[in-house]
């Protein structure tokens, strides 16, 4: 069986048929791209969360208003809900014995800071933390030292910040004990951060950090802040008990009644992570099925395609019928050059979906992960998609009879 | 007289007794061929003629298995043509027939050594082992210098030389030719009679179809066809015999 001649003669055929190819050659690369790129990006995101939800261990758990993943249809009931305040976070301070920490951040976005003369743009990450956050966080201090529980609980005006902020506002000063200036609120420098990059596209050096007390009076007062609390349990096997520890005290805490339902969620670090894998998981899954649609409707027109080619080569099928090929060369030649065209589509489908999420990535500041699965998902696709598509061409070119089709104009 | 009985030089290749074709068409039929009984041997050189329509090419496409009898029995090397399936047909048609058409009927978009190995291909014939016969099949019909050019880059007759040579290229035990000559000049044509002249006179069988008594001159034996029967069935006793062999240099039976 000679392949090589098939795989050629598939070139050619797009060099004929230019503009019919070409829309589906376009519709088999949008079904693969589909594919790839969300199946790309999807597992880098998973990567980038994962080893963030890892850092924190697994014996970890969070205390939140409403859902994270929620899509559903019960919003009415989560919107009542009565935020998660400060006092909340105070209180499971003082009353959870099995625990490690206890801890929660408040986090504005697009702020300006300001030092004497100088300002940054208008894009600095405002935090309002507690003195457990460091630890929690995995956040290190080159310079100065973090928060400690006084700072916090005379809400001092204290402030931690990120190397970019001192690269603008401070290039040849030292900033510890410094005064900066947050919409007219000043601030004493007490600490640097450690240079961390990004994080899921979130940069972490272009922040300023204050005790959250401080946070929650001026720029949480127009609402009531939403906390999002993380505890750390002493150990994996403490874990249930500290949750159900944490529980009683949010119930009693918020006022609840025996019988009335629980008014916030509770979450491991790995329910967490599961149900983020699994709404991640449904992403790919969706990018597959769009993909898998377009990649039908292009099989409908490599069909055509090889349908319009088995009929202009009418009389080619004749002559190799003549000197001897019997049915299932014909079949193998059509399937093979069916293939050969899916293959071409899908590797401008592949090229482009790993530079499409090359490209997200980079945004999201996050390291690309080669999807090699779906990648061969895609070929094998492909490969079905010109077996099932050009069956029926092909079929039909085997079948012919060797004299009609030599007599064919 | 039949000549069946004066060429007894064994069993026959072709075995053809009473066959018919019929077509329908609506609800009339179309008798392309009545009944015709035929043997043809060894090293056989025919000419079948007759006016269009009398079922030349009909027979022509019994005889080369690119189709079947409707009534009748075909016996090819003793083996019951009529029993065979498509495959066992396409087998038959690769391994002991070679066709020339009218028509040249060459793979345009392939170089004509191409075209010559298309058979081996079929064959199952190695890439190295192809290129080598193809190559002789191209020096026997005259041209080694023309491999490389694809058919629209050659002459009617240089044309009609490849389908010859792919016709040769599997050493078939016949050669069938539809009006090889009748889309040529007829100088050209004359030169393609001279070349099966050539092949003939190396050991080969050839069946060719004609209208032009010139070209049936060449044949040892000439058949006339008329309405879907043989009319007559003759020795050829001026048959032309050349031994010009300026255009062919080397013609060898393989
Ligand atoms: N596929 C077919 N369906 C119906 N009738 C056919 C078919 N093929 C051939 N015929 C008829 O059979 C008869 C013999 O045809 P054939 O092609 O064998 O003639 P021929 O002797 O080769 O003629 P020509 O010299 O014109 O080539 C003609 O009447 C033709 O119309
Ligand atoms: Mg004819």
């Amino acid at each position: 069986m000679n392949i090589g001649e098939s795989i050629t003669q598939a070139f050619d055929s797009v060099r004929m048929n230019k503009l019919r190819t070409f829309l589906t050659l376009l519709s088999i690369s949008i079904g693969v791209f589909a594919i790839i790129g969300a199946g790309s990006l999807v597992d880098s995101i998973n990567s980038s969360v994962f080893s963030e939800m890892e850092a924190l261990g697994r014996n970890s758990f969070f205390i939140y208003r409403v859902p994270v993943l929620e899509m559903g249809h019960s919003w009415r009931k989560y919107a009542k809900r009565k935020p998660i305040t400060y006092t909340v976070l105070k209180e499971l301070k003082k009353e959870l014995t099995l625990v490690d920490f206890v801890t929660a951040h408040g986090f504005s976005m697009a702020n300006t800071i300001e030092y004497g003369e100088n300002e940054t743009d208008p894009d600095v990450n405002l935090m309002g933390v507690d003195e457990n956050f460091f630890a929690a966080q995995n956040v290190g201090i080159t310079k100065g030292r973090p928060f400690t529980a006084e700072d916090i609980d005379f809400n001092r005006n204290f402030a931690v910040i990120g190397n970019d902020i001192v690269v603008k506002l401070f290039p040849n000063i030292d900033p510890i004990g410094k005064r900066i200036k947050i919409k007219n609120h000043s601030y004493t420098v007490i600490g640097v951060l450690e240079t961390k990059g990004a994080v899921l596209g979130e940069p972490q050096d272009n922040r300023v950090i204050i005790p959250l007390t401080e946070f929650l009076r001026y720029y949480a007062s127009m609402w009531e802040y939403d906390l999002f609390i993380t505890i750390k349990a002493v150990d994996y096997e403490s874990l249930d008990d500290a949750i159900d520890e944490a529980i009683g005290t949010m119930r009693s805490v918020r006022n609840l009644k025996p019988w009335q339902e629980n008014d916030f969620e509770v979450e491991t670090n790995e329910s967490l992570t599961e149900q983020f894998a699994s709404f991640t998981g449904f992403l790919s899954y969706f990018g597959a099925f769009s993909g898998l649609i377009a990649l039908i409707a292009a099989g409908v027109g490599i069909m055509n395609i090889m349908l319009v080619s088995v009929k202009e080569r009418t009389r080619e099928i004749g002559i190799r019928k003549a000197v001897g090929a019997k049915r299932r060369w014909i079949l193998y030649q059509f399937i093979i050059e069916a293939i050969t065209l899916c293959q071409i589509g899908g590797f401008i489908g592949i090229v482009m979906g790993l530079v499409a999420s090359a490209f997200f990535g980079s945004l999201m500041n996050i390291n690309l992960i080669l999807p090699y699965s779906w990648v061969i998902f895609s070929i094998v696709i492909c490969t079905l998609l010109g077996i099932i598509f050009g069956a029926y061409p092909a079929w039909k070119a085997a079948k012919l009879d060797p004299i009609d089709a030599l007599r064919y104009e | 007289m039949d000549l069946n009985e004066e060429n007894k030089n064994g069993k026959p290749i072709i075995d053809i007794e009473h066959i018919a074709k019929i077509y329908q068409m609506g609800s009339e039929f179309v008798h392309a061929i009545r009944d015709i009984t035929l043997k043809i041997y060894k090293n056989d050189y025919l000419a079948i003629m007759g006016p269009s329509g009398s079922g030349k090419s009909t027979l022509m496409n019994i005889i080369g298995c690119l189709d079947t009898p409707t009534k009748g029995k075909y016996l090819f090397k003793d083996m019951d043509v009529s029993e065979m399936t498509d495959n066992d047909l396409a087998s038959i048609r690769n391994k002991e027939i070679g066709f020339v058409f009218q028509t040249f009927n060459l793979l345009a978009r392939s170089s004509s050594l191409k075209n010559v190995e298309l058979p081996l291909i079929y064959a199952g014939v190695g890439k190295s082992e192809r290129d080598d016969r193809a190559m002789k099949a191209m020096e026997n019909v005259g041209l080694a210098d023309r491999v490389n050019h694809k058919p629209n880059e050659l002459s009617g007759g240089q044309r009609q030389r490849v389908a010859i040579a792919r016709a040769l290229v599997t050493e078939p035990s016949i050669i069938l030719a539809d009006e090889p000559t009748g889309n040529l000049d007829s100088k050209t044509g004359l030169e393609i009679m001279n070349l099966f002249n050539e092949l003939w006179k190396a050991g080969n069988t050839i069946i060719v179809v004609t209208h032009e008594e010139e070209v049936a001159r060449f044949a040892k034996r000439i058949i006339k066809l008329r309405d879907g029967l043989i009319e007559n069935d003759s020795f050829n006793h001026h048959q032309r015999i050349t031994n010009d062999t300026s255009t062919t240099s080397s013609v060898t039976n393989q």
